[in-house]
């Protein structure tokens, strides 16, 4: 009798289990009266200083001051995959990531009627995306000017569409290689622009087996120090430069990354101004809809 | 005198890996506290632990870790209070009432879960709980009752074994005097023997807060990770592991310094909760 009972309640909750786990059924229509689930990166990522950057989110004060207004409900995620799972398993929910990134599992929305694509970023209609930059100060000896142009020919921009990122222009000469080179160079900067950098000298050393190339992930900020004071020899950033940092250095774009602001495949959106995004990142706007009619 | 020469050979082996053991944790004590302290006094103690506000990139920028620790706590107690029940009552019923057959089953699974690395709880939370969370409670499903649940699941396994071996270490003349007074199988567990192991299933429900005050991978999923003071249950939360974690990778300067910090402030309150581990035990030996 004891057995039987058991026996009815372990299947009793066994099917409510399996029941639950089915009512969060997909199929249901949007609904826009629903709150916009915001996500974010980390304070101190990249994407994230450069996203608040353009989007107008950061806004500055009259002495320096800068105050990030992400919306304080915002969920933080610290990678790209993360934040596209979140949009990719939350319907209402909206993230941004670094356009070489962006795959299938979620949609990229038009940006003041712009797509995020290579094309749009190069002639800098879609506006949500940086420059990756790199910098030196005064006279590049021989070595460091022929590896910028090496970044810079058809092979060298090659490496950076492939990394996924976009290239800075489209007429591109072919990489010549001259005399031999050898010697040593540093590179140092910013983590974002790394991975591409890294490529960059592989390819090159295969070319020129005697040069060593050091790359130093330091951040933007601290690589345009290291090349002011000449402990780098080229610096690189994911951003623009300041003002005080082009006083003393030459900067050459190298690339171009743009930000998608990505949506959940079910959502109807299509279209977001610039203003838009700005307003759901810093809570103005809450509900869906305030952005759909 | 070769004899000799192998015996004290083997001493110096024995004792280096006893000692490393111990540099190790000294090590890690310098580290911390000599990257931690510096920013904690320049910040100012009191603006660190107490400040409400934690804005790495403004400038001037805040760095208040109240949030997160008030998050941690929050977090922890609603794993305790999902948890200890459920892992008390599962130990007690390994220890007295199952029969063999259903304890053959039983306890490799539960040591099984001990073993399961923490991010993979962290994806079956995310895709499990987050969104089931989220039809029941709306908003993104990443909130302190998500972490608390996964939480709640993840310290089961110190919570069960240490209180079984609790159980089973009462003698069992206490049970069969019980059951001689007149009383009746459960009475006797639970008035007798399970009171007769307090202190082991104290000590079991102290370390399980350590485990889930340390946990980060599976947090982070789950949590929502907004540094904010904990608005409700339904609204996310920001632990100090996973605080660290988050920013670390590009945190620089003082920022980075911060978390270090933080890790400090991690730090003391494992140490607490292992000196209150070491009384417990203390007294109970006594």
């Amino acid at each position: 009798m004891k057995k039987i009972f058991s026996f009815i309640l372990i299947t009793i909750l066994a099917i409510s289990i399996v029941g639950c786990s089915n009512s969060g059924d997909k199929g249901e229509a949007f609904d826009t009266d629903r709150t916009i689930n915001v996500i974010t990166r980390e304070d101190g990522s990249g994407t994230r200083g450069a996203f608040t950057e353009i989007v107008g989110i950061l806004e500055k004060g009259p002495d320096g001051e800068e105050k990030d207004r992400t919306y304080i409900e915002a969920v933080v995620q610290n990678s790209t995959d993360a934040v596209m799972t979140s949009v990719a398993g939350d319907e209402y929910s909206i993230g941004y990531i670094s356009l070489g990134s962006l795959n299938d599992s979620v949609k990229a929305v038009k940006v003041d009627g712009v797509e995020a694509t290579a094309e749009n970023i190069q002639n800098g209609s879609y506006k949500i995306a940086r420059p990756f930059n790199i910098a030196y100060k005064g006279e590049l000896n021989l070595l460091a000017q022929d590896f910028i142009n090496f970044i810079l020919s058809e092979e060298g921009q090659k490496i950076v569409v492939d990394t996924g990122y976009v290239q800075v222009s489209n007429e591109l000469t072919s990489y010549e290689k001259g005399e031999e080179m050898e010697g040593t160079l540093v590179v140092a900067g910013s983590t974002s622009v790394t991975p591409v950098m890294e490529q960059l000298a592989e390819a090159y050393k295969e070319i020129h087996p005697k040069v060593s190339i050091e790359i130093q992930s330091t951040g933007s900020s601290a690589g345009m120090q290291a090349a002011i004071e000449g402990t780098a020899d080229i610096g690189m950033a994911s951003r623009e430069l300041k003002e005080s940092e082009l006083a003393e250095l030459t900067a050459q774009v190298i690339a171009m990354d743009g930000i998608a602001v990505i949506v959940n495949k079910n959502n109807p959106i299509e279209n977001l101004t610039l203003e838009q995004i700005k307003d759901i990142y810093i809570g103005e706007i809450t509900e869906w809809n305030g952005v759909i009619e | 005198m070769k004899n000799k020469f192998i015996e004290n050979f083997a001493k110096g082996v024995f004792l280096t890996s006893a000692i490393m053991s111990i540099i190790a944790i000294l090590l890690m004590c310098v580290f911390i506290f000599a990257g931690g302290i510096p920013f904690i006094k320049e910040y100012g103690f009191k603006n660190f632990l107490l400040g409400t506000e934690w804005k790495p990139s403004d400038y001037p920028p805040s760095f208040g870790i109240l949030p997160m620790i008030l998050g941690s706590v929050y977090v922890t107690l609603g794993a305790i209070i999902i948890g200890v029940p459920i892992g008390l009552l599962t130990a007690i019923y390994l220890a007295k009432f199952s029969d063999k057959k259903i304890y053959r089953f039983l306890k490799p699974g539960i040591n099984l879960m001990a073993g399961i690395p923490s991010i993979v709880y962290g994806f079956f939370a995310l895709v499990v709980i987050v969104p089931f969370i989220r039809d029941m409670f709306g908003g993104t499903g990443m909130n302190i009752i998500t972490a608390s649940l996964l939480l709640g699941i993840m310290i089961l396994p110190t919570v069960i074994s240490m209180s079984e071996a609790a159980i089973r270490a009462v003698p069992n003349s206490y049970y069969e005097g019980s059951i001689a007074l007149g009383a009746t199988h459960e009475k006797a567990i639970f008035s007798v023997v399970v009171p007769a192991a307090k202190s082991g299933i104290i000590s079991s429900i102290i370390l399980a807060i350590g485990r889930a005050i340390g946990e980060t991978m599976a947090v982070i999923l789950v949590a929502g990770n907004q540094a904010r003071m904990p608005a409700g249950l339904t609204k996310g939360v920001r632990t100090l592991t996973t605080n660290i974690v988050i920013e670390m990778a590009y945190a620089a300067e003082q920022h980075r310094e911060a978390l270090i910090a933080t890790a400090a402030v991690l730090f003391i309150f494992i140490l607490i909760i292992n000196g209150v581990f070491l009384v417990v035990k203390r007294r109970a030996n006594n």
